[in-house]
């Protein structure tokens, strides 16, 4: 509730009135204004991702039906490639699911640290529902921009922003599945690249060695089980890799704190 | 390569896999408040997400089925290679420019060839 037309009663009221503790009117408004904060960069890059994801299955020959699909319920880009690498080979339906399930674990970290945050009162069985609308997209500018909105209005702000990734998901996929073979062989390449480089970019941000070392044994190992047998070799390869990774981090690397800061 | 879109076996993998997303989404919400994001079974999940992360990114540019094929392998390394120079160059991180630049070149390298 504003109160700017009402005088102050205390003068330690002024510094709050219109700072990060009334940030927005009301929830209709953080809603609007999460759904403007994400209508940039963020909807930007994640329309493009699913632009790229639909090239690619159309590409790798699957039904545009199972791929606009993914965008929907699985609705998080390096489980869908992995669904897409995977089903383009004979992977087998279990280990299929296993492999875009474990890609997947990292939600529960995500919503593990944004949700404390919000107001108690919407901290009930509906985010259940709202939980879907998170990725990648929504939880970094959320977890950024959460300590400068009032709890009561994080929630509404937050569902702004994965809305309107969520929304944009299914047109971006098939937008891209009948771009791809349509236009030229020159953007239809840029098409099914942009994926494979998006995610070789976001490796420059990973910061805690245990990550580092995963990414690194995981290129290591990738190829061997490719080779080795193609269907099982990511799920092979990130748990053989990523376990091998703790290990090393936990046994080594945290004993000794000096050596890699 | 021929494949049968109705497949039973890529439906069910869909079902599957949406269902297992959906549920790491709601293992979070029954969590939250209740598990601090540095237990170890957090780091032994990220781990493991990395690996295999790393391991799909070698596998679509260094072993890439269909039209990704037929950009030889130098190619791919090369534009890989300058994309993450550009992202690198700032702090900040350009990844937007990034992004365009690995995208052109390609698209570039498809159309000059």
């Amino acid at each position: 509730m504003s109160s700017e037309n009402l005088p102050y009663l205390d003068p330690s009221e002024i510094p709050l009135e219109g700072s990060a503790v009334q940030r927005f009117k009301n929830r209709r408004d953080a809603f609007w204004s999460g759904i403007r904060d994400a209508s940039g960069t963020p909807a930007t890059v994640l329309f493009f991702g699913m632009v790229g994801f639909g090239a690619m299955s159309k590409t790798n020959g699957l039904d545009v039906w199972l791929t606009s699909l993914s965008s929907l319920f699985i609705f998080a880009l390096p489980g869908q490639v992995v669904f897409l690498e995977m089903a383009t080979g004979d992977a087998s339906a279990l280990a299929i699911a296993l492999a875009v399930t474990l890609t997947s674990s990292r939600f529960i970290t995500m919503t593990v640290t944004l949700f404390p945050q919000l107001h108690d009162r919407d901290r009930n069985r509906s985010l259940y529902a709202h939980v879907h609308l998170l990725a990648m997209t929504a939880w970094s500018v959320s977890m950024r921009e959460f300590h400068s909105i009032e709890a009561k209005h994080r929630l509404n702000y937050f569902v702004g922003i994965g809305l309107l990734c969520w929304i944009l998901a299914v047109p971006g996929t098939i937008l891209g599945y009948f771009l791809a073979g349509r236009v030229s062989t020159a953007m239809t390449l840029g098409l099914i690249f942009i994926n494979p480089l998006f995610f070789l970019l976001t490796f420059t941000e990973v910061k805690p060695w245990v990550n580092r070392i995963a990414i690194a044994l995981g290129c290591i190992f990738g190829p061997i089980f490719y080779f080795l047998d193609r269907d099982t070799s990511l799920l092979t390869t990130g748990l053989l890799a990523g376990t091998l990774a703790y290990m090393i981090d936990r046994k080594l690397l945290r004993k000794k704190p000096g050596v890699l800061g | 390569m021929d494949f049968h879109f109705q497949d039973w076996g890529l439906w069910a993998a869909l079902v599957g896999a949406s269902v297992g997303t959906y549920l790491c989404r709601a293992i979070g919400v029954l969590l939250s408040g209740r598990i601090h994001q540095d237990s170890e079974i957090f780091r032994w999940l990220a781990a493991v997400t990395y690996a295999m992360m790393a391991a799909l990114i070698v596998r679509l540019i260094f072993l890439p089925v269909g039209l990704l094929a037929t950009v030889p392998l130098w190619m791919r390394i090369l534009i890989c290679a300058l994309s993450f120079g550009v992202m690198i160059s700032s702090p900040k991180r350009r990844l937007v420019a990034a992004l365009l630049t690995g995208t052109l070149l390609i698209v570039s390298y498809g159309a000059l060839r």
